[in-house]
C-alpha cells in the first residue's frame, strides 16, 4: 500500500484534527484581543463545518478491501459507525455545553473534536494496541471535557471518570500484553489463529478477561459503572452526549470486533444447563448484573441525568445479552440498538438541557408542565423516553425486539431464554421510571406559570433530528439494520 | 371500502387532530367521530360482503417489512377479525360521542383515543406476530395518558398500575413470541408459520404459560385482574369504555389467535387450570362487585367476571367454546361500554358522585329517566337475559364447557346467578332507590344530550341485534374458526 | 305473514310513544289503545293466514326463534289484547299514567303476545323475561307508597323462579340437544329425555328419573311463582295492592295466565315421564292454593287485596285441574274435561278479574283513593247502573251458572272429581268461601243505608258504561255459549292429550 492510499484512508480523521487545530488557533487569536471572548457560535460553526467536511471526506475513502490493514480497516462496519459517530458528534456539538457560561470554549470544542478523532480511529481498527491508543485519545479528551466547567460537581465527575478510566486503561493494557504474550500477536486475526491452534491457555483467558473489564468500563457495565452517574450529572451536556452516544457506540463496535474476529472459539456458552467458561458466559453475567442494578437503581432517582445514567447501565446490559449469544445477527441487532439508544439518550439529554435552562435544575419535578411550557420539547421527550422503554412504533422497540429474538435464536437452542426473559422483564420495569418523567411532563402542571425561553436553532435541531430518526427507524428499521447485518455477515470470516 | 380503512382512518385521525390549531375542540371531535364512523362502516361493510359471499378469499395485505427479523407487514381479515373490527368501530363511535363534552386538551385526548383505536384495529388485523405485538404495544402509552391526564379517583395510581401490568404482561408475550420464533428456525414471525412448526413438549410446557399469561393478564384473568377495576375506575369514561370494551379483548384475542395455536400441547396441559382460574374469576368478580359501593367499581369487577366467560370458552377449546368466547368478547365489549358510558359519563357528569347511597339522593329514574331505562336494559344484558348479546355468548360457552368440564358448568351457573344479584343491586340502589317519605326532593339534573342518547342507542341496538339474531355473527365467527390456525386446538382430545 | 308481525305492533307503538315528545297523556292512551286494537286485528287475521314462523338462531344447537299460533295460543292472544285494551281504557278513565306508562303497557303487551305464541324456549323465555321489566316499572313507578318494596319483591321472586327454569332448560339443551317445546314433547312421549339426561349427567351418579324430576321441579318453580301457587305467592298481595289498578288487571289477568299457559304448553307435554311422581305434590299445592286464597280473601278489608286473593283462589282451580291431568293415567274424558276447564277458567278469569278491578278503580276514583270494605255502603240506590254491572261481574266470579265463571269451574271439578276426588272435594270448600266473601262485599258496598259521604256520587259516565258494558258482554257470551271459546281450543287440547298418553 502506498502512502497516498493510507492518507486517503485517514482523510476524515485528518479533517477533524485539522478542524481542531483551526479551532485552537481561532481561540488563541480571539483570546489575545483585549476583552475578547471566543463565542460559542463560532466554535459550533467551525466544528459543524469540520464534521460535515469529514463526512464528505468519507466518500473519498477507498472502499475496496485492498487498502485494509489490521491497523486500519475500512470494512462496512467501520464505515457505518464512522458515519454514526460523526452524526452523533455533530448533534453533541450542537448542544449548548453547560448551564452557565463556560470559559475557554475554543479549547472545549477542540477537545470534543479530538475525542471524535479517537472514536473514529477506534471504530476502524483490528489491532489491539492501536485500538488502545485510539480509545485513550478519546478517553483523555472526555476526562477533560467532563471537568470543563470547573464546578465542584464537574470536578468530581471528571476525577471519578479519570480515576476509573485510568484503572481500566491499565487493565486493558495489561490484558493486551498478556494476550500478546499468549499469542505473539496483537492483531485480532493473529490472536484468533493462535488460539485456534492450541487449547486456550490460562494466560490468554486472563488477558481476555482484563481486556473485557477495560471495555466494560467504556460501556458502563456493572461493576465498572461507578463513574457513570456522576459524569452524567456533573459534566456539561455536550460531554454527556458524547459519553452516552458516540463513545458507547464505538465501545460496542470495538467489543464486537474483538470478540467476533479475535475470540470466536473461546466463547464458551451461557446457555442454561450447559454453561461453559468463556466470554459468552462472562458477558451474560455482566449483562444480568447490569440490567438488574441499572434498572433497579434508576427507580430511585430524582435527577433526570442520574436516571439516564442508570438507564445507560441497564441498556448496556441489553447490549451484552445480544453479544453473549455469540452470533452475527444478534451482534448486528446490538449494533442497531446501540445507535438507536444513542439517539434517544442524546435527545433526552438535549431536552434535559433545555429544561435546565428554564428551570435551573434537572430534578424530575422540574419537568412538571413541560407540555404546557413547550409542547415541542414534551412530545420529543415522549419519543425519546418511550423509545428507550421499547414501545412501538419507535426504533427502540424494534431494536430491543430484534436484539432479544436474535439473542435467543443464536444463543444455542433456547439456552439463553433465562437471560432474555430477565431482560424482557426488567425492560418492563424500566417503563416505570421513564413514565415517572413523562408523568411530570404531561400530567402534572407546574406550580408557577412559566414560559420556555426559545431555544437556539442548533439546540432545536439537536432535539428534532434524533426524534425524527427514531420514528423513521422505528417504522423502517431496515434502513439501518439491513446494512449492519450485511456488514457483520461479511466481517466475520 | 376494504378493512384497511379501519386502520388508516384511525391513525390518520390521530395525526389530523394533532395538526389542528390549539383548542380546536369541535373540530377534533368531528374528526374523531368521522374517523370512527369510517372505521365502523368499513368493518361493517366488509362483514356484509363476507356474509353475502362467504367463499370469497379474505382481504389481505402482505408486504416485505423487516426481512432480518422475518417479519412482514401482513394484514388479513377473516370473519373473526371482521366481527371484532366492527365491535371496535362501534365502541369507538360510542366513545367519541360519550366524550363529546371533553374540554380539557381535546386535541390530545382524541389523538390518544384514536391511537388506541388504531392499535386495536391493527392487532385484530395482524397476521404477523411481530406486527401484532407492535400494535399491541402501541396501545399502552395512550392508555396511560388518557387515564393519568383525564381520569378521576386516584388516577395516577390507577394509570401506573394498569401500565405496569400491561407492560409486564407484554414482556411475557415478548419472551413467548421470541421463543417460538427461535425454535421455529428464526426465519419468520408469520403466525401461520409459527403455528405450523412443531415445538418440543418440554418447551411448550414453559413457553405456553408464559405467552398465555402475557395475553391473559390483559384479559383480566384471576388473580392478575387487579389492574382492571382500579384502571377502569380511574379512567375517563371513553377510556373505561375502550379498556373494558376492546383493550381487554386484545388479551383474549391474543390468547386465542396466538398463544393457543402456537403451543397446542402446552395448552392441553394447562387448560384445566385456565378453566379453574376462569371460574374463580367469574365468581370472585361477582362477589366483589356485590360488596362495592362505587358504581364504576361494580362495573369494573363485573368486567372481571364477564371476562371469565371468555377464558372459560377458550379453556373449553371446542367449537362451541371458542365461538362463545368470541361472542362474549363482542358482547361484553358492547355492554361494558354501555355501562361505563352511563355510569361514568351520563350520570357522573351530572351528579358528581358514583357512590350508590349518594346516587340514591338523586332519584335518577325521575330526574334522568332515559339513563335509568338504558341502564336497566344494560343490566339485563349484563345479566345474560335472553334477547341480549350476553345470553348468546354465555349459552355458547356453557354448551362448550359442558362437553369438557360438566362440573364446572354448575359453578358457572352459580356465577350467573351472582351476576344477576349484583347487577340488580346496583341498578336498584343507584337508579330506583327507596326514598324515605319526606326526604328532600331530588335536585334537577340537565337532560340527556343527543350525543349521549345516540351513543346509548347505538350500543343497545347492537347488543339487542346480536341477542335477537346471532346467526350472521355466528357465521362470521365460524368462518374465522375454520382457519387452519385453530385446527390443532379443536382437534385436541 | 302476520304471525310474527302482530307481536311487534305494540312494541313499535311503544317506541313511537317514547320518542314523540309533547303529546298529552290522554292522546298517548288513545294511541296505545289503537295499537292494541290493530294488533288484535292483525292477530285475528293471521289466525288463519299463517300459523307458523321460524327464524334460525343458532342452527347447530337446534335453536330457532319459532312462533306458532294454534287455537290455545289464539285464545290467550285474544285475552291479552282484550285485557290490555281494558287496562288502557281504565287508565284513561282514571286519568292515570303518561307517555312512558302507556309505552310500557304496550311493551308488556308485545312480550305477552310473544309468550303465548313462542314454541321454542329461547324466544319464549325472552318474552317471559321481557314482561318482567315493564311490569316491574309499572308497579314501581306508578304504584302506591309501598310500591318500591312490593315491586322489588315481585321482581326478585319472579326472576329467581325464572333462573331455576333457565337452569332446567339448559340441562335439557345440554342433554337432549334441543329446547324446542314440540321437539321435547316428541322426545318425552318416547321416554327419551330421561335417558338423555342420565347419559349426560352420568358424572352425578343420579338416575334419569331423578334428574328429570329435578329438572321438572326447577321448571315448575319458575311457573309456580308466576301463577302463583302457594307457597310461592308471597309477592302477590303487596304487588297487586300497590300497583295502580289497571296494572293490577294486567298482573292478574295476563301475567298469571302466562304460568297457566306454560303449564299446558310446556310442563305437561315435556315432563310426562315424571308427572305421576309429581302429581300428589301438585295436587296438594293446588288445594292449598284454593283454600288459602279463599281464606285470605275472607280476612281482607281492603277490596283490592280481597280480589287479589280471590284471584289466587281462582287460579288454584286451574292448578287443581292440571294436577288432576298429571295424576291421571288413562281417563281421557276426565282429562279432556279438566284441560278444557283450565282453558276456559283462565280466559274467563282474565275478563272477570278485569271487570272487578275496573269496578274497584271506579270506586277508588270517586272516593279519592279509598278502597276499604267499610268505606262504602248503600251505593245501590245512588249508582244503580254501576251496582248492576258490578254485580254481574261478582256473580260471574263466584261461579253463577249462565255467566262465564261457571263453565270453567264446572269442567274443572268434573275432571278433578273423576281423578282426584279427595282433593276436589276439599277444594269445594273454596267455592263456598268465595261466595261468602264476594257476597259480603256486595252487601257492605252496595246494600244497606247510604253513607252520607257518598251522597254526591254520580252514576257511571258514558265512557265508563261503555267499558263496563263491553266487559259484561264478554262475561255473558261465553257463559251462554262456551263453545265459542272451546271451538278454538279443542284441536289443541286434543293434540295435547295425544302427546300426554300415547303409550297405553
Amino acid at each position: 500500500m502506498n502512502h497516498s492510499a493510507l492518507f486517503l484512508q485517514l482523510l476524515p480523521e485528518a479533517v477533524i484534527v485539522l478542524t481542531a487545530l483551526v479551532m485552537l488557533g481561532a481561540a488563541v487569536a480571539t483570546g489575545k484581543k483585549p476583552g475578547g471572548e471566543f463565542s460559542a457560535g463560532v466554535g459550533v460553526s467551525i466544528a459543524t463545518f469540520g464534521i460535515l467536511f469529514a463526512a464528505a471526506a468519507m466518500c473519498f475513502v477507498p472502499q475496496d478491501g485492498a487498502t485494509s490493514t489490521p491497523l486500519l480497516v475500512n470494512d462496512a462496519l467501520a464505515r457505518i459507525f464512522k458515519a454514526v459517530v460523526l452524526g452523533l458528534g455533530l448533534l453533541a456539538v450542537w448542544l449548548p455545553p453547560a448551564r452557565r457560561e463556560m470559559r475557554n470554549l475554543g479549547e472545549y470544542y477542540a477537545l470534543v473534536l479530538f475525542a471524535l478523532t479517537g472514536l473514529l480511529l477506534a471504530a476502524g481498527s483490528n489491532h489491539l494496541l492501536f485500538l488502545f491508543v485510539a480509545l485513550e485519545l478519546a478517553s483523555l479528551s472526555l476526562y477533560l471535557l467532563a471537568g470543563f466547567p470547573r464546578t465542584p460537581r464537574a470536578a468530581e465527575a471528571s476525577l471519578k471518570y479519570f480515576l476509573f478510566g485510568g484503572v481500566s486503561a491499565a487493565f486493558m493494557l495489561f490484558g493486551i500484553s498478556l494476550l500478546y504474550g499468549a499469542s505473539h500477536s496483537a492483531t485480532l486475526s493473529g490472536i484468533s489463529h493462535a488460539l485456534e491452534a492450541s487449547q486456550p491457555s490460562l494466560l490468554a483467558m486472563t488477558g481476555l478477561a482484563m481486556l473485557l473489564a477495560g471495555l466494560g468500563f467504556k460501556l458502563a457495565a456493572v461493576p465498572f459503572h461507578y463513574w457513570v452517574p456522576d459524569v452524567y450529572q456533573g459534566a456539561p451536556a455536550t460531554t454527556v452526549a458524547m459519553v452516552s452516544a458516540a463513545s458507547k457506540a464505538v465501545g460496542l463496535v470495538v467489543l464486537v470486533r474483538i470478540l467476533q474476529i479475535g475470540f470466536p472459539n473461546v466463547a464458551g456458552s451461557a446457555a442454561w444447563g450447559e454453561m461453559t467458561a468463556g466470554w459468552s458466559l462472562w458477558l451474560a453475567v455482566l449483562a444480568a448484573v447490569s440490567m438488574i442494578f441499572g434498572n433497579l437503581l434508576a427507580l430511585a432517582q430524582t435527577s433526570v441525568r442520574r436516571l439516564l445514567a442508570y438507564s445507560a447501565v441497564a441498556n448496556t446490559g441489553y447490549l451484552l445479552v445480544a453479544l453473549s449469544a455469540n452470533g452475527p445477527k444478534a451482534a448486528a441487532a446490538a449494533l442497531f440498538y446501540v445507535v438507536v439508544y444513542g439517539l434517544a439518550t442524546l435527545g433526552a439529554v438535549a431536552v434535559t438541557a433545555a429544561v435546565e435552562r428554564d428551570r435551573g435544575d434537572d430534578r424530575i419535578t422540574s419537568f412538571a408542565g413541560l407540555i404546557h411550557r413547550s409542547p415541542f420539547q414534551a412530545v420529543c421527550l415522549l419519543v425519546f423516553l418511550t423509545s428507550l422503554a421499547g414501545i412501538p412504533p419507535l426504533a427502540g422497540f424494534v431494536g430491543k425486539f430484534s436484539l432479544f429474538s436474535h439473542a435467543l435464536a443464536e444463543g444455542g437452542g433456547m439456552g439463553l431464554a433465562w437471560l432474555v426473559g430477565l431482560a424482557a422483564l426488567l425492560s418492563a420495569v424500566s417503563l416505570y421510571y421513564y413514565l415517572s418523567v413523562l408523568k411530570q411532563a404531561f400530567v402534572k402542571s407546574a406550580e408557577d406559570v412559566d414560559v420556555s425561553t426559545p431555544l437556539p436553532i442548533s439546540h432545536r435541531l439537536c432535539i428534532t433530528l434524533p426524534a425524527a430518526a427514531l420514528v423513521v427507524l422505528g417504522m423502517f428499521p431496515l434502513l439501518l439494520i439491513g446494512p449492519l447485518a450485511k456488514a457483520l455477515a461479511t466481517m466475520v470470516p | 371500502m376494504t378493512p384497511a380503512w379501519t386502520l388508516i382512518s384511525a391513525f390518520a385521525a390521530a395525526l389530523i387532530v394533532l395538526l389542528l390549531p390549539a383548542r380546536a375542540a369541535m373540530a377534533s371531535r368531528v374528526v374523531a367521530l368521522v374517523a370512527s364512523i369510517i372505521g365502523a362502516v368499513a368493518a361493517g361493510s366488509a362483514c356484509l360482503a363476507k356474509l353475502a359471499n362467504p367463499d370469497a378469499a379474505p382481504w389481505s395485505f402482505d408486504r416485505e417489512w423487516i426481512p432480518n427479523l422475518g417479519s412482514r407487514f401482513h394484514l388479513a381479515a377473516d370473519g373473526l377479525s371482521l366481527t371484532l373490527l366492527f365491535l371496535t368501530g362501534i365502541t369507538a363511535i360510542a366513545g367519541v360521542l360519550f366524550s363529546w363534552n371533553i374540554e380539557k386538551r381535546p386535541r390530545a385526548f382524541f389523538a390518544f383515543f384514536m391511537t388506541i383505536i388504531g392499535g386495536v384495529y391493527g392487532v385484530f388485523l395482524s397476521r404477523d406476530a411481530f406486527l401484532l405485538f407492535v400494535f399491541y404495544e402501541i396501545v399502552i402509552l395512550p392508555k396511560y395518558m388518557l387515564i393519568a391526564i383525564w381520569g378521576s379517583t386516584n388516577k395516577e395510581y390507577g394509570a401506573m398500575k394498569l401500565t405496569m401490568y400491561s407492560i409486564g404482561a407484554s414482556s411475557l408475550i415478548l419472551i413467548g413470541l421470541v421463543a417460538a420464533y427461535a425454535a421455529a428456525g428464526a426465519t419468520s414471525f408469520d403466525i401461520a408459520h409459527l403455528a405450523a412448526a412443531t415445538y418440543p413438549p418440554a418447551m411448550q410446557a414453559w413457553a405456553f404459560p408464559v405467552l398465555f399469561l402475557g395475553f391473559a393478564v390483559l384479559a383480566g384473568i384471576w388473580p392478575f385482574h387487579t389492574w382492571a377495576p382500579t384502571g377502569h375506575v380511574a379512567a375517563p369514561t371513553a377510556a373505561s369504555m375502550l379498556l373494558a370494551g376492546v383493550v381487554m379483548k386484545l388479551g383474549a384475542f391474543g390468547a386465542l389467535c396466538v398463544a393457543m395455536p402456537l403451543f397446542p400441547q402446552g395448552f392441553e396441559q394447562y387448560k384445566a387450570l385456565i378453566a379453574g382460574l376462569a371460574v374463580v374469576g367469574i365468581i370472585y368478580g361477582a362477589l366483589t362487585a356485590l360488596s362495592q359501593k362505587d358504581l364504576k367499581f361494580i362495573i369494573g369487577y363485573s368486567s372481571v367476571s364477564h371476562m371469565g366467560f371468555i377464558l372459560l370458552g377458550l379453556a373449553a377449546a371446542n367449537h362451541w367454546g371458542l365461538r362463545g368466547a368470541v361472542l362474549q368478547m363482542i358482547s361484553h365489549g358492547i355492554i361494558a361500554g354501555l355501562l361505563f358510558g352511563i355510569a361514568g359519563r351520563v350520570v357522573y357528569e351530572r351528579t358528581h358522585t358514583r357512590d350508590l347511597t349518594e346516587l340514591g339522593r338523586f332519584d335518577l329514574w325521575k330526574s334522568l329517566p332515559g339513563a335509568a331505562l338504558a341502564f336497566t336494559l344494560a343490566t339485563a344484558a349484563s345479566m345474560g337475559l335472553p334477547g341480549f348479546s350476553g345470553f348468546v355468548a354465555e349459552i355458547s360457552v356453557i354448551i362448550g364447557l359442558w362437553q369438557v368440564y360438566p362440573w364446572l358448568t354448575i359453578a358457572v351457573a352459580a356465577g350467573i346467578i351472582l351476576t344477576g344479584v349484583f347487577s340488580l343491586r346496583a341498578l336498584y340502589r343507584a337508579f330506583f332507590p327507596e326514598r324515605e317519605a319526606g326526604a328532600a326532593p331530588p335536585p334537577k339534573l340537565p337532560p340527556l344530550t343527543w350525543p349521549e342518547i345516540s351513543a346509548m342507542g347505538l350500543l343497545l341496538a347492537v347488543s339487542i341485534a346480536i341477542g335477537i339474531y346471532p346467526k350472521p355473527w355466528v357465521q362470521l365467527i365460524d368462518d374465522g374458526l375454520r382457519s387452519p390456525l385453530f385446527q390443532s386446538i379443536l382437534s385436541l382430545p | 305473514m302476520l304471525l310474527p308481525y302482530f307481536i311487534f305492533v305494540p312494541l313499535i307503538g311503544a317506541i313511537l310513544l317514547a320518542i314523540s315528545r309533547g303529546i298529552s297523556a290522554k292522546d298517548a292512551g288513545r294511541f296505545a289503545s289503537v295499537c292494541s286494537i290493530v294488533s288484535l286485528m292483525l292477530a285475528g287475521y293471521g289466525w288463519d293466514a299463517i300459523r307458523e314462523w321460524s327464524l334460525p338462531w343458532m342452527p347447530d344447537a337446534n335453536i330457532a326463534l319459532r312462533f306458532e299460533m294454534d287455537g290455545l295460543s289464539f285464545l290467550f292472544v285474544l285475552l291479552v289484547a282484550l285485557v290490555t285494551l281494558v287496562a288502557i281504557s281504565a287508565s284513561i278513565l282514571k286519568g292515570k299514567g303518561d307517555r312512558a306508562y302507556f309505552a310500557l303497557i304496550l311493551v308488556l303487551q308485545s312480550a305477552l303476545f310473544g309468550v303465548f305464541t313462542a314454541r321454542h324456549f329461547i324466544p319464549w323465555f325472552l318474552c317471559w323475561e321481557m314482561t318482567l321489566i315493564p311490569a316491574w316499572l309499572l308497579i314501581r313507578l306508578w304504584g302506591g307508597s309501598g310500591a318500591p318494596k312490593a315491586a322489588l319483591r315481585f321482581f326478585i321472586m319472579t326472576l329467581g323462579g325464572s333462573a331455576f327454569m333457565l337452569v332446567g332448560f339448559l340441562a335439557l339443551q345440554l342433554s337432549a340437544g334441543t329446547m324446542d317445546f314440540d321437539a321435547l314433547g316428541k322426545l318425552a312421549s318416547q321416554g327419551a329425555i330421561a335417558d338423555a339426561l342420565a347419559k349426560s349427567f352420568a358424572f352425578t351418579g343420579m338416575t334419569g328419573h331423578t334428574l328429570l324430576t329435578l329438572v321438572a321441579l326447577a321448571v315448575f318453580l319458575g311457573l309456580a311463582v308466576k301463577i302463583p301457587i302457594v307457597p310461592f305467592h308471597a309477592w302477590l298481595p303487596s304487588a297487586y295492592a300497590e300497583a295502580p289498578t289497571p296494572v293490577t288487571m294486567l298482573l292478574t289477568g295476563l301475567l298469571s295466565k302466562m304460568g297457566v299457559y306454560a303449564m299446558l304448553r310446556i310442563f305437561l307435554p315435556v315432563f310426562p315421564e315424571v308427572l305421576p311422581a309429581l302429581a300428589p305434590l301438585l295436587t296438594w299445592l293446588a288445594v292449598a292454593t284454593v283454600l288459602l286464597g279463599a281464606v285470605a280473601a275472607l280476612a281482607q278489608t281492603d277490596l283490592k287485596r280481597m280480589i287479589a286473593y280471590s284471584s289466587v283462589n281462582h287460579l288454584g282451580y286451574c292448578v287443581l285441574a292440571i294436577a288432576a291431568v298429571a295424576a291421571s293415567t288413562s281417563d281421557r274424558s276426565a282429562m279432556s274435561s279438566a284441560i278444557s276447564g283450565v282453558v276456559l277458567q283462565a280466559f274467563n278469569h282474565g275478563i272477570i278479574a278485569s271487570a272487578l278491578f275496573s269496578g274497584i278503580a271506579i270506586l277508588e276514583t270517586r272516593s279519592r283513593g279509598q278502597r276499604g270494605l267499610n268505606d262504602f255502603g248503600g251505593l245501590r240506590a245512588q249508582t244503580p247502573v254501576f251496582c248492576g254491572l258490578f254485580g254481574i261481574a261478582v256473580f260471574a266470579s263466584l261461579g253463577m251458572p249462565g255467566l262465564s265463571g261457571f263453565i270453567g269451574e264446572f269442567l274443572i271439578f268434573n275432571g278433578a272429581f273423576a281423578i282426584t276426588p279427595a282433593a276436589a272435594a276439599i277444594s269445594v270448600i273454596g267455592l263456598l268461601l268465595t261466595a261468602v266473601f264476594l257476597l259480603r262485599m256486595m252487601r257492605k258496598v252496595f246494600w244497606g243505608p247510604l253513607k252520607p259521604s257518598l251522597a254526591k256520587w254520580q252514576d257511571l259516565t258514558r265512557d265508563e258504561k261503555m267499558l263496563f258494558g263491553f266487559l259484561v258482554l264478554l262475561i255473558a257470551i261465553p257463559g251462554i255459549f262456551p263453545q265459542v271459546l272451546l271451538h278454538f281450543a279443542n284441536p289443541a287440547i286434543v293434540e295435547l292429550l295425544d302427546l300426554l298418553r300415547p303409550i297405553p
